[in-house]
């Protein structure tokens, strides 16, 4: 088990080596970075002079070496856009993000629940069809599809809902409903396709031989077993959210650690780049290791 | 069940969310723009100035029609050719109470010019070598060399005039996310990533504003910045995209403000290294080979005008130069005179920026296909983009403009003077009424040496103009807004009725 976690954890420590070095020599993949930051007509000898301020002049292992040992301690170097350190910026970001991926996670889940339960308590009903229509359609629809959707008929046409910002409950309910229609649709799937195998199983038959409930051998037997698989993937939802819902945070203007990330991509400004993007796979490798342990937490027959 | 919890609250904070964002004072005015604002030290800024442009002043400032007129200095003159002297505006303060006076001119100045800042923008003020307090409202200005456009470079960023003291106490990160100046508006409110408010300064030299609030908001998103203004959550949005005019049309609440000449010029840039690119007259065929006025009635759906020049209208040292021809058959028989009767294969890169770039990309290379030029598009993304344009193409679309300085220098030297980073062009007679063209400070014999620059481009086509863009903005019918060739947005000048 502890060999198990170590071997886990060091896997996990390659992944973040990995995409730094990948972060770190990007940058160097479309030519002088000096150049690229500097404005079009500035002269060889300003460039120059930036050059060296940055520390681009060095060989690159020594760069790379630096740039790792800075990112260890958190310090990504300042923001050319913004002038100021790339790390306090992400940071800045993170509670935006936080609160549309945790709404768009707890209404995905709960009616993911709600509908996926009874799909398959009424399998192959019409409401079981109607749930699996519109499940299978909220994996189809593209996000942004939805999103401009919903800005054209509730802020457009019917003036119920500001169409972007963030700041009031008001603002919250498009950007998470349209970036939740995904999970929901997954959850949905994933419960009612658990749940139909786990009510399957002989300690079901057991329990109904027993002359329990149906309820009772819902909730209690099949539906805690259902879990575990829909339990793994919402961690990874959670991680993949928190990473940044890139567009729905630009269709609504949410002012999130995606739309930070875009823009940085789109400016060239490298730290921010950098920052984010570590960050989004420090966060997979943190809840991958989470699930992991989870995994024997919830179900002690499984032995790591 | 924190979960149903949390969704709960959500629902229930909705259904009793008040509608203020419909409603709003005659004096509180929204704007809604494209990209974020990250950073507001008018000296180091790596974004338009738009914002900056209403909390700070410069020495000389540009009227409704484009024209210099004084701002913070009352007068300027030229003492001798390397020498200007700027008479200051007495009695005016920056908002923390400063005096506006030489000391913060020669400061706001030298701070940008001191090389270990690496000010990204010192290219715009370079020329100057040194700067002088005469007496506390008199500055004097030296260049390196003759320098016409000093007193245009006075009239942009990075010359805005900030307060000395408050920069040295608080330093200049704090300044730049706390600034401070002495234009009509001072900072109420920053949240990055969002939004930008502004309060009426109402101890503003010209008087005090009318509207007192302005934010300025972020919406990247074209589609939900235009829903925006139909919704009533802004008054005014910037660039509009011209396939959601018709949405703007038919509100009854709004309106389309199109600029004229507001916008940049779109050319493709022409690799004169490359073969056949070093031949004049495949150039002179593939320039004869586009048919601009469809393109900009039918594609850009006339939010554009024909141009045969890089310089634009408002631009000194315009000269009006009509648009080549459309003749595929004249540059057809120019290019079997230079040598390729069967045409030949040629790559044309272009980028997702300007007005519908992308179908006009797709129709240049349908008209210069029907010449017998084939062409491999290719389209690529800005940031990567950026990296190719000046060495890669052969054949590539960009735009360029004088905005801000609405001189005809900033619009073709950097783009058709041969070394220069965006140039690909070499033609030497070119490059000499170009320096020349950069020694004369007389205005009327600068003119004709810039317009002989353009009669020679047009001749020997060192890149192919196209058109020149429109500034298209959206606005609400109460708002008097009618948009600018310098694309600023002086709320100073904005009225609700």
């Amino acid at each position: 088990m502890l060999r198990y976690l170590l071997i886990r954890a060091g896997q996990g420590l390659l992944v973040l080596f990995g995409v730094s070095a990948i972060v770190f020599f990007s940058l160097f993949l479309t030519g002088d970075p000096a150049a690229v930051m500097m404005p079009p007509d500035a002269t060889t000898a300003e460039i120059a002079s930036f050059r060296h301020a940055m520390g681009f002049d060095q060989p690159i292992w020594i760069q790379y070496l630096r740039f790792l040992g800075h990112a260890l301690t958190g310090h990504f170097g300042d923001s050319l856009r913004y002038q100021q350190p790339a790390l306090s910026l992400l940071l800045q970001r993170i509670p935006a993000t936080a609160l549309l991926a945790l709404t768009a996670l707890a209404w995905s889940s709960l009616f993911g629940f709600v509908f996926g339960i009874i799909a398959a308590l009424r399998q192959n009903s019409a409401l079981d069809l109607t749930i699996r229509v519109v499940s299978l359609l909220g994996q189809a629809v593209p996000v942004f599809w939805l999103g401009l959707l919903m800005i054209i008929v509730f802020s457009l046409r019917h003036h119920w809902l500001p169409s972007s910002g963030m700041g009031t409950a008001a603002q919250l309910v498009m950007p998470s409903l349209s970036l939740g229609a995904y999970y929901f649709a997954a959850i949905t799937r994933l419960v009612r396709a658990s749940l139909i195998e786990a009510l399957g199983q002989d300690y079901v038959r057991t329990a109904r031989a027993k002359g329990l409930s149906e309820w009772r051998i819902t909730v209690r037997h099949a539906l805690r077993n259902a879990l575990i698989p829909v339990v793994t993937v919402q961690g990874m939802y959670f991680a993949s959210l928190m990473g940044g819902a890139l567009i729905t945070e630009i269709i609504f203007a949410w002012p999130g650690v995606g739309r930070l990330a875009v823009e940085a991509i789109q400016t060239r400004d490298f730290t921010v780049v950098q920052a984010t993007v570590l960050f989004s796979a420090l966060l997979f490798v943190v809840v991958n290791f989470l699930v992991d342990i989870a995994y024997v937490w919830l179900n002690p027959r499984i032995r790591l | 069940m924190k979960v149903s919890a949390a969704f709960a609250l959500t629902v229930a904070l909705v259904a009793t969310a008040p509608a203020a964002w419909s409603q709003e004072a005659k004096d509180q005015l929204v704007i809604a723009r494209a990209a974020g604002t990250t950073a507001m030290d008018p000296g180091f800024l790596r974004e338009s100035a738009t914002i900056v442009d209403n909390i700070f002043d410069t020495m000389v400032e540009r009227d409704s029609q484009m024209k210099l007129e004084p701002g913070l200095a009352l007068s300027w003159k030229s003492i001798n050719p390397t020498t200007w002297e700027f008479k200051l505006r007495p009695g005016v303060k920056f908002t923390d109470g400063e005096p506006v006076n030489a000391e913060a001119v020669k400061f706001s100045l030298d701070r940008v010019l001191n090389p270990d800042n690496h000010a990204p923008t010192i290219s715009y003020i370079r020329t100057i070598s040194k700067v002088e307090v005469v007496d506390p409202m008199t500055v004097r200005i030296t260049t390196s060399g003759p320098d016409p456009l000093l007193p245009t470079r006075m009239s942009r960023y990075p010359a805005y005039i900030v307060p000395p003291k408050y920069l040295k106490e608080h330093g200049r990160d704090y300044f730049a996310s706390h600034p401070v100046g002495s234009g009509p508006y001072e900072l109420e409110k920053f949240v990055p990533g969002q939004s930008v408010e502004l309060k009426a300064n109402d101890d503003y030299w010209r008087g005090a504003p009318s509207i007192k609030t302005v934010t300025f908001k972020t919406i990247p998103d074209a589609t939900a910045r235009t829903t925006a203004l139909l919704n009533g959550e802004a008054d005014i949005i910037e660039d509009l995209p011209v396939n959601l005019v018709p949405m703007v049309q038919a509100s009854p609440n709004d309106q389309v403000v199109d600029v004229k000449n507001g916008g940049l010029t779109i050319y493709l840039g022409l690799v004169m290294s490359q073969k056949p690119l070093d031949n004049l007259k495949v150039r002179q065929a593939l320039n004869m080979a586009i048919d601009r006025k469809t393109i900009v009635n039918d594609i850009l759906h006339g939010m554009a005008t024909v141009s045969g020049t890089q310089v634009g209208k408002f631009d000194f040292g315009y000269t009006d130069i009509p648009a080549p021809k459309y003749d595929p058959a004249a540059a057809k028989k120019l290019l079997a005179e230079a040598g390729y009767p069967n045409g030949f294969t040629i790559t044309l890169e272009s980028t997702h920026r300007y007005l519908n770039d992308d179908a006009v990309a797709t129709a240049i290379a349908q008209m210069f296909g029907d010449i017998g030029v084939k062409v491999k598009q290719k389209v690529l993304d800005w940031s990567v983009y950026l990296q190719e344009v000046p060495r890669k193409g052969p054949i590539f679309m960009l735009g360029w403009g004088s905005t801000q300085t609405l001189d005809a220098d900033a619009a073709i030297y950097p783009i058709m003077h041969s070394g220069e980073p965006y140039s690909t062009a070499s033609i030497p007679e070119l490059d000499k009424l170009l320096d020349k063209s950069r020694k004369i400070v007389d205005p009327s014999k600068r003119a004709e040496v810039l317009k002989q620059v353009q009669e020679l481009a047009a001749k020997d086509v060192p890149l192919i103009t196209l058109y020149q863009q429109d500034a298209v903005y959206g606005k609400a019918k109460d708002v008097v807004f009618s948009g600018r060739a310098d694309a600023r947005i002086p709320v100073y000048t904005i009225k609700k009725q």
